[in-house]
């Protein structure tokens, strides 16, 4: 037994961060939302920052004193830092104690979860320095009086206890020091029998003869019971204090290890969450108790007795179920479940916390209001949101449902929806890529019958069932025209555009059938945004990814996940294609998301509705980030609501909060910029025709010009029905 | 490449960032594209073919408007702080921490060529040339308008190349590079 017991190994829980900030003279970060940042890391506002973990604020002045942080690739000491901020410039400028410049300098990573067994205990470990020298004053004082004297049970305090559960003929007192309550939480069930008791007893004896008390009393700050969260254990004060405070154990106050040490006694019937006045009741007896012993000041004791309990509205950790779903994926094809749920492995993160937050509140947001208008009496409308940066791939933001707290169906990764027309810009980049097609080529919008097996014909509609005729693609695209499409998809051939979609990451073979090219394709919102990270890329496909670097307990690093790219269309068509897309939000299905949206943004994105409006789905992307939105019911029930109507509030509401920079790529040298006649695609200028839009064409592409928009006469146009006859007379080239 | 040769390779790579800083940009600008020979197996991107108006009525050609005006990538100073990390923490065999401070630098200026262009180096120094080439192309296709910064992208392209054995092409690519920014 006490072999089992040197041998004890806690099993360790991997623990999981989430992307450090990154503080840098010129980032625009004004004082409101940095404070939000740090007091996200739980760090305390105070008049003197003299303390790991406090700042004080002096104007547009922070002084913040750092604690010390451990990220993937190296590990800092405590320090302080004097942040200056400009104004709506953000930060001004960063400097160490010594007064000199940092030119950049990393937040702490907060901790966002564990990767805890089923039904299983969760913990970190404390080493004895790292706890507060109150704690286990406070513990012998309440628990154990005779701890520090007493051979690992206590006689008198046994036989008080058999005394007063004899007179009330049930057991209503423990009399247990410390160390029979290790023993039981460690060796025994709970139950409490007398044999039990005896047991209990004899190996108290025993750990109390092999260990120092000192081994002991650390041996039993980590390894108690002190909450439970679901199917999550809470074990040990060091994930106490994360769990209720959200903060290192070091940091706790007299009121807060105080409350610790009264929900020892029963962490259900006194969780401070649930029962906060019978725990502030007993956390005001520890404190009694404390003082009557002499182990604080009487005065002491009642300042702290008037604090409030303190604890986080909802439990740190366990806060983005849906994120550390993927991370556990991500995981799992390279460690075993044992490795991740005992190695008291460090695995380091993308997610953003600010994003996610922005990402939760705008899909809450907007489907409650969705719901209002389209009462339905069975279940509420379900969304899914993935958030990326699309240069790195990193995933910041994973929204799995409405109820984010919720660790269960994560429809970011489990559900397979139809893309609809998320599909479109992949055929017009083959029809850009085939060098046949560009921005201002007119094609037909016309009724489309395909003969299919039997005596079947597919006859496929545009969303408003009209007929355009002909159209140019910036048009086609713009308005997600679904007969156009279909005509340049089956010009091109389902195998190509099959093809666009694989190189850009479409992990399945698609069905080669023409409801294809509408989007008859399942994938899930986190494939969704593999397919869109591309596009919001310039061409470059890199594998989404959520995990940076997995660490071992003592600090070695196991496995970096680094950046990886494939160039998968060139800079050129890429270029033609996004610009379109921008046209999309300004003219065509993605025109309402402006009012969500700063002014001078520019995004670019498409909308996709699945067949009778089952999904609703939204993918576009800025300078910085890419968002996929759907909105749908989970039974597969149609909404009523198309791509516009239902992801994009959703989608536009994360843009328009996130201060994210305008897709602003450098235009490819033989790429050029081209204004004509939106309806047409006539080259036009100001003045001479009216909805004038942007386009990118190749250089040296002829496109017919509006008349009397003072090009050269030669450049008069045919009319759009000629041009559209002419690009049907190629068909079949 | 072997991992015994990344301080020759950090040190081109300084020299290159160097140049990117003090040269001035020479006017011309390269036909994008990939240099010929570039070995079988390695992902290629899909050039546009040439536009083929076809049947449209015949128009003289869409001029372009203005060519891109010259101008010069620098690093800002975070960026620049962990760059200079990165050569200190590759110059002491380890890239993989040279690789998470780079693309802490990424994070912080994800549309800078240059950044890019080290991440490449250091992928060369892993001797990973395809993902070194590969982060050459993304930094090409973002050094619009500076020659020097496709200058140093074209010659990670000619070392990736080279670590490829082929020899050919990695002419092609020095020459390139040359002829923007020349040394």
């Amino acid at each position: 037994m006490v072999k089992q017991f040197e041998g004890r190994r806690w099993t360790l829980p991997a623990q999981v961060y989430a992307a450090p900030l990154e503080l840098y003279p010129g980032l625009p970060l004004g004082l409101a939302p940095l404070e939000h940042e740090l007091q996200r890391l739980h760090y305390r506002r105070s008049d003197r920052a003299d303390r790991p973990g406090t700042y004080q604020v002096a104007g547009e002045h922070l002084e913040v004193s750092l604690r010390p942080a451990r990220f993937a690739d190296e590990t800092r000491p405590a320090q302080r830092l004097s942040v200056t901020l400009g104004g709506a410039k953000g930060i001004e400028s960063l400097r160490s104690a010594a007064g000199s410049d940092i030119p950049v300098l990393r937040l702490e990573p907060l901790l966002i979860g564990s990767i805890f067994p089923i039904h299983g205990e969760d913990r970190i470990v404390v080493s004895p320095d790292e706890v507060p020298a109150l704690l286990p004053l406070a513990l012998k004082a309440v628990e154990d009086r005779k701890f520090d004297t007493h051979h690992g049970i206590d006689p008198i305090a046994m036989l008080r206890a058999a005394w007063v559960n004899m007179r009330a003929g049930q057991i209503e007192q423990g009399g247990s020091t410390l160390t029979q309550q290790l023993v039981r939480s460690y060796f025994l069930s709970s139950r409490q029998t007398f044999s039990r008791k005896l047991r209990e007893a004899v190996m108290a004896l025993a750990l109390d003869a092999h260990f120092t008390k000192a081994d002991l009393m650390n041996a039993y700050i980590n390894e108690i019971f002190l909450g439970q969260d679901g199917d999550r254990a809470i074990h040990g004060f060091g994930l106490a204090s994360q769990f209720y405070f959200g903060k290192p154990l070091s940091e706790l106050d007299l009121a807060e290890v105080s409350l610790l040490v009264a929900i020892v006694r029963g962490p259900s019937y006194y969780d401070p969450r649930r029962h906060p006045e019978r725990a502030l009741a007993r956390r005001n007896l520890v404190l009694r108790q404390m003082a009557e012993q002499g182990v604080i000041a009487a005065a002491d004791a009642a300042a702290a007795a008037k604090r409030p309990l303190g604890v986080t509205r909802r439990p740190a950790g366990a806060y983005y179920p849906a994120y550390l779903d993927f991370v556990r994926r991500t995981l799992r094809r390279d460690y075993r479940e044992q490795d991740l749920t005992e190695a008291g492995l460090r695995i380091y993160t993308s997610l953003e916390p600010r994003a996610q937050d922005e990402a939760e509140r705008a899909l809450e947001h907007e489907l409650t209001r969705l719901d209002r208008q389209h009462k339905r009496a069975k279940a509420p409308l379900e969304g899914a949101v993935v958030l990326t940066s699309p240069q790195s791939g990193d995933v910041i933001a994973i929204v799995g449902g409405r109820d984010v707290g919720y660790d269960g169906f994560d429809r970011a990764l489990d559900a397979h929806r139809s893309m609809g027309s998320l599909v479109k810009p992949f055929i017009y980049l083959t029809a850009l890529e085939s060098g046949r097609y560009n921005a201002t080529t007119v094609v037909q919008d016309a009724p489309v019958d395909v003969k299919l097996t039997g005596d079947r014909h597919w006859t496929p509609e545009n969303f408003t069932h009209e007929v355009y005729g002909p159209v140019p693609v910036v048009r086609a695209l713009a308005e997600s025209l679904n007969l156009a499409t279909v005509g340049v998809g089956l010009d091109l051939g389902l195998p190509k555009v099959a093809a666009t979609l694989k190189r850009f990451g479409l992990p399945q073979e698609p069905a080669l059938v023409p409801a294809m090219l509408l989007g008859a394709v399942d994938v899930t919102p986190i494939e969704a945004a593999q397919l869109f990270n591309g596009l919001a890329n310039g061409g470059f496909r890199n594998p989404l990814r959520a995990v940076r670097a997995v660490i071992s307990a003592d600090g070695r690093p196991l496995k970096a996940f680094p950046l990886e790219v494939t160039q998968v269309a060139s800079p050129e068509v890429m270029y033609q294609l996004d610009r379109m897309l921008v046209l999309v939000m300004d003219h065509g299905t993605g025109r309402s998301a402006r009012a969500l949206l700063p002014p001078d943004l520019v995004v670019a994105g498409k909308s996709g509705t699945s067949s009778e409006y089952r999904d609703s789905w939204f993918a576009g992307f800025s300078g910085g980030h890419l968002a996929v939105v759907w909105v749908g019911y989970d039974d597969d029930e149609p909404t009523g609501l198309t791509g516009s109507a239902g992801a994009l509030p959703v989608w536009a509401r994360i843009m328009g909060g996130l201060g994210t920079s305008s897709w602003d790529p450098p235009i490819p040298d033989s790429v050029v910029q081209m204004q004509v006649e939106y309806p047409t695609g006539l080259r036009a200028a100001p003045g001479c025709a009216s909805d004038i839009v942007s386009v990118a064409v190749p250089a040296g592409v002829s496109v017919p010009a509006h008349p009397g928009c003072g090009f050269p006469e030669s450049t008069a146009a045919t009319s759009l029905l000629q041009r559209a006859g002419q690009w049907v007379r190629s068909l079949g080239h | 490449m072997r991992i015994g040769t990344l301080p020759a390779a950090l040190a081109a790579a300084a020299l290159l960032s160097a140049c990117t800083l003090f040269r001035a940009p020479p006017p011309q600008s390269p036909a994008p594209g990939t240099p010929g020979g570039t070995p079988a197996g390695t992902a290629q991107p899909a050039q546009p073919a040439p536009p083929t108006p076809s049947a449209l009525t015949p128009v003289p050609p869409a001029q372009p408007s203005t060519p891109t005006p010259p101008k010069q990538f620098h690093l800002g100073p975070a960026a620049s702080a962990l760059v200079t990390q990165a050569h200190q923490q590759a110059a002491s065999g380890d890239t993989v921490q040279a690789t998470a401070t780079l693309e802490r630098a990424l994070r912080i200026e994800p549309d800078n060529p240059l950044v890019w262009i080290e991440l490449g180096r250091v992928r060369l120094a892993e001797n990973n040339p395809a993902q070194a080439d590969a982060m050459a192309r993304k930094a090409l296709s973002l050094a619009s308008g500076d020659a020097a910064a496709q200058s140093s992208a074209w010659r990670l392209i000619a070392d990736s190349l080279r670590a490829r054995g082929n020899n050919g092409g990695a002419a092609e690519a020095d020459r390139r590079a040359a002829s923007l920014a020349p040394r």
